[in-house]
């Protein structure tokens, strides 16, 4: 565990940088919006905020993953090595690579900022005391002995923040969301419209609810509620091809996968739960 | 066609016409970007790095243009546009556009007219500077196209970093442009009585424009890159804003939301949009004969799609077709020969001059 400990810890810390970096840019560009007489109500602010946190999180979470990577590596170095230790080094060690991640990808992408938060003084200086805030949590990670608990929950976290992606599209944007499953929305007919808008928005909130309570309660039954939901449509996905004669979607195996990765994670809780009681 | 009809296009059906032959006239181009008949024979052209260049399509010998002004070449700057004036077999006169840095240090888009005497450039004249000043040369759009009036347009385009601007009337970011060939402002220009406007100003909140296009009826459409989906085609007014950033239907490459708004009112809707973008490169309107199919009809080369888009138009978008993929290649720029003969140029550097016939 000691040894698995240092990579999740910094896939941890990452995903906790971009919770906090990616409302940066959302509020910057929700506050201009509204500066231009755009309707910005309470319901824009969350779309935007929860949409950006998944969408734009998962472009940033790769690069900061690297950032952090390299910079607690160092500060790590740096900490066995002299007598500079503890974790405000690893959080100062956070902040220089979000600020050193964020100056490279302005001069690497045609001198453009890619993030909207980054365009200004202030949204620089945030982004930083985000990765400040990220060594920090990072330091706590590994400054303590973790159990097996602490991967499940990293990756159940992991899980629902994929799934947010497909709830947050069925609950705001459903037209993108059956373009992505290769239908067009405006072509139903109402009835069909409303069916799949309900049918599909709940069995993207009840595998992200189930994922969420697993996470906190460490039931595996939670897990595998989540899983039975992922499997039965995969499975009747291949029902509906190869039985009712629909078209041939290879969608199933993203399904299978994603059907599969909550049931390891409940049966590793009960493996180690027998472990632990022998 | 004023009747603004949106249509969300989410697919394209991939229908090739078939029935064309494609003959390369010209290869090893260096990231050519644009091109204007001289004569059925002569096409002048432009490469990024700064370089004008007249080709001749029968015995393909390539002749240098002196006294070309230089350019800031790099991201998506460079020497861009070249267009003929209307009356150009009197007076010779030319009109390009580039990205140059201005006295700041910044790079900005630039217009300049001279005369093409002798294979130079003589009586240069900066017609134009856009203030829009970033950073690195992106976002520049660039298209040049003239009004039947004999006024000037130019595609000035939001600067990426800049986006918000294309909102706001001081400053040429996302605007379209309108000027006298002199370089001096028409009177009856939109935003001229307007205080704190730009008088140049002829319509705002645009992004990268890349298509420019007045049909004989004296009609201007645009086209202009969305970001990630939300490419657009436009129908232009004067006075009118389209909208970017403020309603959007694409969202930024990072994935982040540029604006959860597709329409507000004062603000134009796009007579289509395509998502996922095609990253459309180029427009003609081709009244010519010799392919029938395609007369009366707009002509979109796309980079990503890697094909011509085929639209028409009546009080809806009524149809699209896919032309060329079997190419497969990126398409820069499109223009008919004087007598309608179509010729396709292709991206990037080791680029082509691709002369599209009929089978028959």
């Amino acid at each position: 565990m000691n040894i698995a400990k240092y990579p999740f810890a910094i896939l941890s810390a990452a995903l906790f940088t971009v919770m906090l970096i990616t409302p940066i840019s959302s509020i910057s560009n929700l506050i201009w919006l509204a500066s231009a007489d755009m309707p910005v109500g309470f319901i824009t602010w969350i779309e935007v905020i929860l949409f950006d946190f998944q969408r734009l999180g998962i472009a940033l979470y790769a690069v900061v993953i690297i950032g952090f990577g390299i910079a607690f590596s160092v500060a790590g170095l740096i900490s066995r090595y002299s007598s500079y230790s503890g974790k405000y080094l690893f959080a100062v060690a956070g902040a220089v690579a979000i600020g050193m991640a964020l100056f490279l990808m302005v001069e690497l992408l045609f001198l453009t900022y890619l993030l909207g938060g980054d365009r200004s003084i202030i949204g620089k200086i945030l982004h930083c005391v985000a990765g400040f805030l990220g060594g920090y949590f990072f330091y706590s990670l590994v400054s303590v002995e973790r159990s097996y608990t602490f991967i499940i929950r990293f990756l159940g976290v992991l899980y629902a923040y994929l799934i947010l992606g497909s709830l947050l599209e069925w609950i705001f944007t459903p037209v993108n969301a059956a373009a992505n499953f290769g239908f067009v929305l405006n072509d139903l007919s109402s009835a069909a419209q409303n069916a799949l808008l309900r049918d599909f928005t709940s069995f993207f909130l009840a595998i992200f609810l189930f994922a969420i309570i697993g996470v906190v309660t460490l039931n595996p039954a939670w897990f595998f509620s989540a899983s039975i939901i992922f499997i039965g449509a995969a499975i009747f996905n291949l029902v509906a091809i190869y039985i009712h004669g629909t078209e041939y979607n290879q969608i199933f195996i993203t399904e299978f996968i994603l059907g599969g990765w909550p049931a390891i994670l409940g049966l590793i809780i009960i493996l180690k739960k027998d472990k632990t009681k022998k | 066609m004023k009747t603004k009809v949106i249509l969300s296009i989410l697919f394209f059906s991939s229908t090739v016409l078939s029935g064309y032959k494609f003959e390369t006239i010209l290869d090893d181009l260096d990231d050519a970007w644009s091109i204007v008949f001289l004569s059925e024979d002569k096409v002048l052209y432009t490469e990024m790095p700064g370089k004008l260049k007249i080709a001749s399509l029968s015995d393909k010998t390539i002749t240098n243009i002196n006294n070309v002004p230089s350019v800031q070449y790099g991201g998506q700057g460079g020497l861009s546009e070249v267009v003929l004036d209307p009356d150009f077999k009197s007076n010779n006169m030319i009109y390009f556009s580039y990205s140059a840095k201005d006295k700041n240090g910044k790079s900005t888009l630039f217009l300049s007219s001279a005369e093409l005497r002798e294979n130079s450039l003589i009586n240069t004249k900066v017609l134009f500077e856009a203030k829009a000043p970033r950073r690195s040369p992106v976002h520049l759009a660039a298209k040049i196209a003239f009004l039947k009036d004999g006024t000037i347009l130019l595609a000035s385009g939001d600067g990426f970093d800049h986006r918000e601007q294309a909102q706001t009337l001081d400053n040429h970011f996302g605007k379209i442009i309108r000027i006298n060939k002199d370089g001096s402002v028409p009177s009856d220009n939109p935003f001229i009585n307007t205080k704190n406007a730009l008088p140049e100003i002829y319509s705002y909140g645009h992004r990268n424009m890349q298509g420019l296009v007045v049909t004989s009826s004296g009609d201007i459409y645009e086209h202009e890159h969305g970001p990630r989906g939300g490419d657009e085609m436009n129908f232009v007014e004067p006075a009118l804003n389209y909208g970017w950033p403020a309603i959007t239907y694409g969202i930024d490459y990072s994935g982040a939301v540029i604006s959860p708004f597709t329409e507000k009112e004062g603000m134009e809707q796009p007579l289509l949009h395509w998502t996922p973008s095609i990253a459309p490169s180029d427009m003609i309107y081709y009244e010519g004969s010799v392919y029938p199919e395609l007369k009366n009809s707009f002509l979109v080369t796309a980079l990503v799609s890697k094909d011509v888009k085929k639209v028409t138009f009546k009080d809806k978008v009524d149809n699209q077709e896919s032309l060329f993929s079997e190419l497969d290649i990126r398409l820069r720029n499109i223009q008919a020969s004087p007598n309608g003969i179509i010729y396709l140029l292709t991206d990037g550097p080791k680029g082509k001059l691709i002369k599209v016939l009929p089978s028959e």
